[in-house]
């Protein structure tokens, strides 16, 4: 298992211009974000104290939540590039066996996913850093860390249930478009979850990655909301509703809540996918037994 | 019998690529799958390995054999050097020893070009390198789709020797399949097939003895009374030549012996593969 994580790894990181364009990727609608809409949200949020730095760390979030699932499906694409190109069955013929085969493509992207997320952490702090002077905090810093390895667990394992029903690299590529064109809206990326009619915000609701981005803006805002609404508990309430920084179910959502809910899609994910490789793979070992 | 196939057959909706073939292949030896494209050989050999099920039919090993392939497109990493290429391969097996990659690139020659991405190799050199892949695990039965398709004639042949070489040395049952007729020549075993059936098998000789006509080409000053005076019917006649299609040599030593004054010049060309195969599959393309 560990050759074939090798292997992945190597395959993805010596495309110097497939690494390139999968940070770009990610990076584009952070800037088209900087160029088009923050002054426009600067503008009215004008009467609050430290809205740059809350915005600032606001978008970290969001931006880092999309590069999670984005990123993560590219490199599952190996997956189906194997599968097409006839590699799988070269590699069925070794001693490491389906499942884990199919478990070292799950690990190499949840890889990928975390060292994107944190070279993309780095350049949007770095920014930032430079043009506002965004600082900060150490225990920030240490959970944000934290999260990258976790949200790109639970993207792979989302996004492997959907490419196990794919079998061209072409139709994956397409699908990529889509669900990367969508999910800046889904996790409530570029329109704050409060702004959006009720029926969008239950769909916000029901995707993964908007857990994550509220994870991500606890962790990265929790100082700066702390200074900017002391005192003013509920109007803080109000605006982690509005910006989804806590989910709202019948209450708004702590972090434990957060948390544990990520951890039941994982479990349920995880159950899923494996669940239907293992069929496949017993459906094949009985027509291996008849001979 | 290390390997036995029963009636086995494959169909793809109304299309049936292989239909009931029966195969006995024993250890040690060289099994030519011969046909013309289409005929069903990948077919087969993809149920061999197990990698395809068939719709019906059995295959029997005499024990779980360790198998090696070489594919017919490369399934190695075109961005990766030979060297990781072929110890990836090998971390993917139990009891490879760590020296086995190393081991292997000397004896298929390929120490020349083991740092360099195998996206970067001649076709012959990456042929060298897939059979060094397929010959990690030290299989016993090494199966090979189309080995020398689209490969200069030099490199066909020293594949063909090292195929050969192999098989020899380490006691390998080799299968392959091919649609180069002079390859089949010197395999123990030619299995013929087309349209999914298996059209004749044995050896290279028998099947050129029982399916490949010889062929007599005779110059004459007379051609005229030379036909009235031979029994057979020419396949050919010209101004001053007369080809005949004969079972066997001694025909023609018959016709030859008993019409020598008139005989200016001959040409005796026994019935080669491609006879055999042109008569047993037709001379349509696919």
């Amino acid at each position: 298992m560990l050759a074939m994580i090798k292997r992945n790894l190597l395959l993805y990181f010596r495309d110097h211009s497939g690494v390139f364009f999968s940070l770009l990727g990610a990076l584009i609608s952070f800037v088209l974000y900087l160029v088009f809409l923050k002054q426009n949200m600067l503008t009215s949020w004008h009467q609050m104290p430290d809205a740059k730095p809350l915005l600032d760390t606001w978008l970290i979030g969001g931006t880092l939540a999309i590069t999670s699932i984005t990123t993560t499906l590219t490199s599952l694409a190996l997956m189906v590039t194997d599968k097409e190109k006839h590699i799988a069955d070269d590699l069925t013929l070794t001693d490491a066996g389906p499942l884990r085969l199919f478990t070292s493509y799950l690990i190499s992207a949840a890889v990928i996913g975390t060292l994107t997320q944190l070279a993309m952490f780095g350049i949007m702090w770095g920014g930032f850093y430079l043009t506002d002077g965004l600082t900060l905090s150490g225990t920030a810093v240490l959970n944000t860390l934290g999260l990258m390895v976790t949200s790109s667990l639970l993207a792979v394992v989302v996004n492997a249930a959907i490419v196990q029903g794919i079998h061209t690299v072409d139709s994956l590529g397409k699908l990529g478009t889509i669900i990367g064109t969508a999910a800046g809206f889904l996790v409530g990326k570029y329109i704050p979850i409060g702004a959006l009619p009720s029926f969008a915000q239950s769909m916000v609701k029901f995707i993964p990655g908007s857990y994550v981005a509220a994870l991500y803006r606890q962790f990265l805002m929790d100082d700066k909301l702390k200074s900017a609404f002391a005192g003013h508990l509920a109007t803080r309430h109000t605006f982690e509703r509005l910006m989804g920084i806590r989910l709202n179910w019948s209450t708004l959502l702590t972090q434990q809540e957060t948390y544990l809910i990520m951890g039941l899609i994982f479990s349920g994910t995880v159950a899923l996918v494996f669940g239907l490789k293992w069929l496949q793979i017993q459906r094949r070992r009985q027509y291996l037994r008849e001979r | 019998m290390l390997l036995e196939a029963h009636h086995l057959t494959k169909t793809f909706g109304e299309h049936i690529a292989v239909n009931a073939v029966d195969l006995q292949i024993e250890k040690g030896s060289f099994t030519a799958l011969l046909g013309p494209n289409g005929a069903g050989k990948s077919t087969t050999m993809n149920m061999l390995i197990g990698l395809l099920q068939p719709t019906a039919g059995q295959v029997t090993y005499d024990h779980t054999p360790k198998l090696g392939v070489v594919f017919q497109g490369s399934v190695l990493d075109d961005i990766l050097t030979v060297r990781e290429n072929l110890q990836i391969r090998a971390g993917q097996y139990r009891h490879v020893p760590a020296d086995r990659v190393t081991v292997l690139s000397q004896q298929l020659g390929l120490t020349a070009f083991m740092a360099q991405r195998y996206g970067t190799l001649s076709g012959g050199q990456r042929r060298r390198v897939d059979i060094a892949r397929a010959l990690i695990n030290e299989p016993d039965i090494l199966f090979l789709d189309e080995p020398t398709t689209g490969l200069d004639i030099q490199t066909r042949l020293a594949i063909w020797t090292l195929i050969q070489r192999l098989q020899r040395e380490k006691q390998l049952t080799v299968i392959l399949t091919t649609h180069y007729l002079d390859e089949a020549d010197s395999a123990d075993n030619v299995i013929v097939i087309d349209h999914g059936r298996i059209l004749a098998q044995g050896t290279a000789a028998d099947i050129k003895t029982r399916y490949a006509a010889d062929r007599l080409t005779l110059t004459s000053p007379d051609v005229a009374q030379l036909a009235a005076r031979v029994a057979r019917q020419p396949i050919r006649r010209t101004a001053n030549q007369l080809v005949f299609s004969l079972p066997t040599m001694q025909a023609a030593l018959d016709i030859l012996t008993a019409n020598r004054p008139l005989i200016s010049n001959f040409e005796f060309r026994p019935g080669t593969m491609d006879d055999a195969f042109l008569a047993l599959t037709g001379k349509e393309m696919r």
